[in-house]
């Protein structure tokens, strides 16, 4: 049996992109990093045959740092998100997120969008960072641009208007710390089992003002923590007591069985996450003299 | 489609499917078997090479995204006959034993020592996340690549 030979189309903006997506004759994939698409065969997925490449977009590339708001290319590799973060207080988490993912040559690839738009990928770093720093994301399709926010976008990603296109995440800028603590069946390299991200807002008495929670890999799509939140907000920024009270919410999550672990055990190391994120804020606060 | 592209230096037109990853044009295609299938998924680093100056694996590039790049191959990263710094330090620490990871060590090293000519030891573990070894343990790879001296860098 003879295959057809695959097609790769090129386009340099954003508006002739979703034109061609959304022609659902014509049958277009997204195509930028590919390091998904390209294993489809490993998960037994037939491979598209024809690809619109956005790589020549310079709409989706570069990260923007404004005084009231960050904005990151949706063609931000994971490795430029780490470096072009470095050293902004607000950001480590997301630092963390982009500079441990995966293993060295995957960073250099994979991209946020991609990281955002891949509706099969649970273990998500990016997401579950960029999920606890409340990001929205800018978008574009048939209907025209407009922004949802990325915790919307993750509960109706597999029903997203034809032709969409996820241009950047926008980030508001505060004063806050932040930190992201994934469990890896080996010390680097492999898929988090369980990721907890995490975003502090200190109240003049250095409790937590505001405090979000994100939770990557236990379910197939990364959720913020609510009740585990509502729990800590003006409490002391105390790992062991994190920990203790993550103990108490673990109910919230149901976590999903999968070959590199079992639901069970995704969700009872989430206390211990908590309890790395916290040391880690506590050292950055040390470190920064917050 | 017809994909052009720099390959060691050697400019070279592709007319395969240009989902075919840049692995199995290197090595069906072009007979560049240095960087080696192993993975396929971007997590063995068997398949490193370097593209437009990054230490990637090869398995996740389509040949369609590649128009206008310029590949080194670990058959390129040397001119014949010599070595790398990274490649003598290998010898000389006797790395080597049935040599699948090698190519794809010396590509992610190399690159690696460009960015951080004078790393820790730690540092050098870190980077090696990407390239598995099941012969050696990796601590005499590690060995090596810390006695490469700042002043001859990399390359």
């Amino acid at each position: 049996m003879t295959s057809q030979s695959g097609e790769f189309c090129f386009v340099d903006n954003i508006d002739d992109a979703v034109v061609m997506l959304a022609d659902k004759s014509r049958g277009l994939v997204p195509i930028a990093g590919a390091t998904w698409l390209i294993r489809a065969p490993l998960r037994k997925e037939e491979v598209s045959q024809k690809y619109l490449s956005l790589t020549g977009i310079e709409a989706l590339k570069g990260i923007t740092l404004g005084k009231d708001t960050v904005a990151i290319g949706a063609l931000t590799t994971h490795q430029d998100l780490a470096d072009t973060l470095e050293g902004e207080q607000q950001f480590q988490g997301l630092v963390s997120a982009g500079g441990k993912s995966a293993n060295p040559g995957v960073r250099r690839l994979a991209t946020v969008g991609g990281n955002i738009c891949a509706t099969d990928f649970a273990a998500a770093d990016i997401v579950t960072a960029l999920l606890a720093q409340d990001a929205d994301l800018d978008i574009i399709s048939r209907e025209g641009r407009g922004s949802v926010s990325l915790a919307d976008y993750l509960k109706t990603r597999a029903a997203r208007p034809d032709g969409e296109l996820v241009i950047k995440a926008v980030l508001p800028r505060t004063q806050s710390v932040s930190a992201h603590a994934r469990l890896t069946m080996r010390a680097a390299g492999d898929y988090p089992i369980a990721i907890v991200s995490l975003y502090a807002a200190l109240d003049p008495k250095g409790k937590l003002g505001e405090v979000r929670i994100a939770v990557g890999s236990v379910e197939a799509t990364a959720k913020r923590w609510t009740t585990l939140e509502q729990a800590l907000t003006g409490q002391e920024p105390a790992p062991d007591q994190a920990e203790t009270i993550a103990k108490e919410h673990l109910g919230e999550f149901t976590g999903r069985d999968a070959v590199d672990a079992n639901g069970k055990y995704r969700v009872q190391v989430l206390p211990h996450l908590v309890r790395l994120a916290f040391v880690d804020l506590r050292e950055q606060c040390e470190r920064s003299s917050i | 489609m017809t994909i052009r592209l720099t390959i060691n230096g050697e400019p070279r037109a592709y007319d395969g499917d240009p989902r075919d990853s840049l692995l199995d044009a290197l090595r069906g295609t072009y007979r560049l078997t240095g960087a080696k299938d192993v993975c396929r998924e971007g997590f063995c680093g068997a398949c490193t090479v370097n593209i437009d100056g990054e230490a990637v694996p090869s398995c996740l590039r389509p040949m369609g995204l590649l128009e206008g790049a310029s590949i080194t191959t670990i058959e390129g990263i040397s001119a014949p006959e010599s070595f790398t710094p990274v490649q003598a330090a290998f010898v000389e620490h006797d790395v080597v034993q049935c040599g699948m990871c090698f190519p794809g060590m010396v590509m992610s090293m190399s690159e690696f020592l460009k960015r951080n000519p004078t790393p820790s030891r730690a540092e050098v573990k870190t980077a090696m996340a990407g390239n598995m070894c099941r012969c050696t343990g990796y601590e005499q790879i590690i060995d090596a690549v810390m006695s490469i001296q700042p002043v001859e860098g990399a390359n």
